[in-house]
């Protein structure tokens, strides 16, 4: 894992050539709202199967990141992007490539649940598979089952899944919420403060998942919460004021630092 | 705004800098009682065992600190080294009882020649205000000083000890086996000391570079 994390470093701020051993290269992102520029010029690689933590102060450009990577961040008024993402080596903003096949490449997962108020447990997780044309029942409900297993809330609801997804709690409704992203069977998953809105026992649950998901997906996940990005990641992106200050192997960024802006943010001195 | 860690970070620097006199104190003693032939055993027992509670209180509180603030960095290479450090100079307070006993067993030896010990016990002492500085300065270049003195230290051990295994007579008096007992055993001590100073200051480099020592 340093390995890898030593030559994404090493990769950082000049432009990419073995594209191929990420499943997610960011070149020279810059993200504007209206005239305000929200992200300066971020190089980011991403190895498959891992874990990113995104940190940074309030503002820093975090989430906004994140949005350009599923293409969301074009669908804010006023807001555009310029640079490459790409995924598999294949431009996500390239003019050939449908937003929605992004989205379902993609996918995410916010910072409060946000299940369908008025659709069931299984319709929640059935939905974008449904939004998709596909109308096999056998074929849903199997990957409902699957989605809630990978969300590791299967055996909570099993029994109820006509009951509506509003009537469980902040933490389950939150893996439903993950159940329905991995319903789609997306390479990347983006979490935006996953568990922000959550108790200490449910955000223990979310990061437990996230450690098991990994085995399948790539995460990206942004976090206010620095023992958790300790915790849960394998590599960690420090962004202040839009611009990306350090970008490392997990141990190395809580332990060692080589910015002092970094050391300073995890130190708790400012921010 | 200061940081409620910050807080914390100041009680265990002061009860390190606490265990750093009370060491160097023990470690002072014991040398004296070598050169002038005063038995402080008890009191050194008692240095030594203060020592030893002190070290305990510093793990505890930086388990403490670790448990409530979570610490990363700096902070935490501080923490982290505190504890090592700690054990350090409780080495010392022990050593220092080690040599107060070997003297209280042997008793008086007022006719021994001490040149040797009296050599390493000064480099030592040295070593010891050098680790304590280093640690006060946070200097993370004192350990490559630090580790030439002690090259020298064992270079006096090693010396004395082909001294007493290539002897120049064949019989010993009951008196000279004793001076010579007693010196190795010190000199021993002295030795290990020694090596903890290096440790303490490697701890420093550490904290201040997160880069193991080179010699290590």
């Amino acid at each position: 894992m340093e390995e890898l994390v030593r030559e994404q470093e090493h990769e950082i701020g000049r432009p990419v050539e073995a594209i191929e051993n990420y499943k997610v290269v960011i070149r020279n992102i810059n993200g504007w709202f209206g005239t305000k520029q929200a992200l300066k010029n971020i190089n980011l690689n991403i190895k498959e199967k891992t874990v990113a933590a995104f940190i940074g102060p309030s503002g820093c450009g975090k989430t906004t990141l994140i949005r350009c990577l599923n293409r969301m961040h074009e669908m804010t008024p006023g807001a555009r992007i310029e640079g490459q993402v790409l995924v598999d080596g294949e431009d996500i903003y390239d003019k050939s490539i449908d937003p929605v096949v992004v989205k379902r490449r993609v996918g995410m997962v916010f910072q409060k649940p946000n299940p369908f108020p008025t659709m069931s447990i299984f319709d929640n997780v059935a939905a974008g598979l449904k939004l998709n044309g596909i109308k096999d029942k056998k074929l849903i409900a199997e990957v409902v089952e699957e989605g809630l297993k990978g969300a590791a809330l299967w055996d909570e609801v099993k029994n109820e899944l006509d009951k509506p997804g509003m009537s469980l709690s902040g933490g389950q409704q939150q893996r439903l919420c993950i159940a329905r992203a991995l319903a789609m069977q997306p390479e990347v998953l983006l979490m935006d403060e996953p568990t922000s809105a959550l108790d200490p026992i449910a955000s223990s649950k979310i990061e437990e998942l996230v450690r098991s998901l990994k085995e399948h997906v790539t995460i990206i996940i942004v976090t206010h919460n620095m023992q958790q990005a300790a915790r849960i990641s394998d590599s960690t992106a420090f962004m202040y004021l839009g611009e990306m200050i350090e970008y490392g192997p997990t141990n190395q960024i809580f332990k060692s630092p080589n910015k002092e802006l970094t050391e300073r943010y995890i130190s708790g001195i400012f921010g | 705004m200061a940081r409620l860690l910050d807080i914390g970070l100041d009680r265990i620097r002061n009860l390190i800098m606490d265990m750093a006199n009370l060491a160097r104190e023990s470690v002072n003693a014991a040398l004296e009682s070598y050169e002038k032939g005063t038995m402080l055993r008890s009191q050194i027992f008692e240095y030594s065992e203060k020592l030893r509670v002190l070290q305990i209180e510093v793990a505890d509180f930086a388990t403490e600190l670790i448990a409530r603030y979570q610490p990363v960095a700096r902070d935490l290479r501080f923490i982290q080294s505190c504890m090592d450090i700690a054990y350090g100079f409780s080495r010392f307070g022990r050593y220092a009882y080690d040599i107060a006993d070997v003297l209280e067993t042997i008793g008086p030896i007022p006719d021994c020649e001490k040149s040797s010990v009296i050599e390493m016990a000064k480099t030592v002492k040295d070593m010891i205000t050098l680790s304590v500085e280093s640690l006060k300065k946070l200097d993370k270049d004192t350990s490559q000083k630090l580790y030439m003195m002690d090259d020298s230290v064992d270079a006096l051990y090693r010396k004395y000890l082909r001294l007493i295994l290539t002897p120049s007579k064949t019989n010993y008096s009951y008196s000279e086996v004793r001076c010579f007992i007693s010196a190795l055993l010190i000199l021993r001590y002295l030795e290990r000391i020694s090596d903890h100073a290096c440790y303490i200051s490697d701890c420093v480099h550490y904290i201040v570079t997160a880069d193991s020592s080179p010699r290590r």
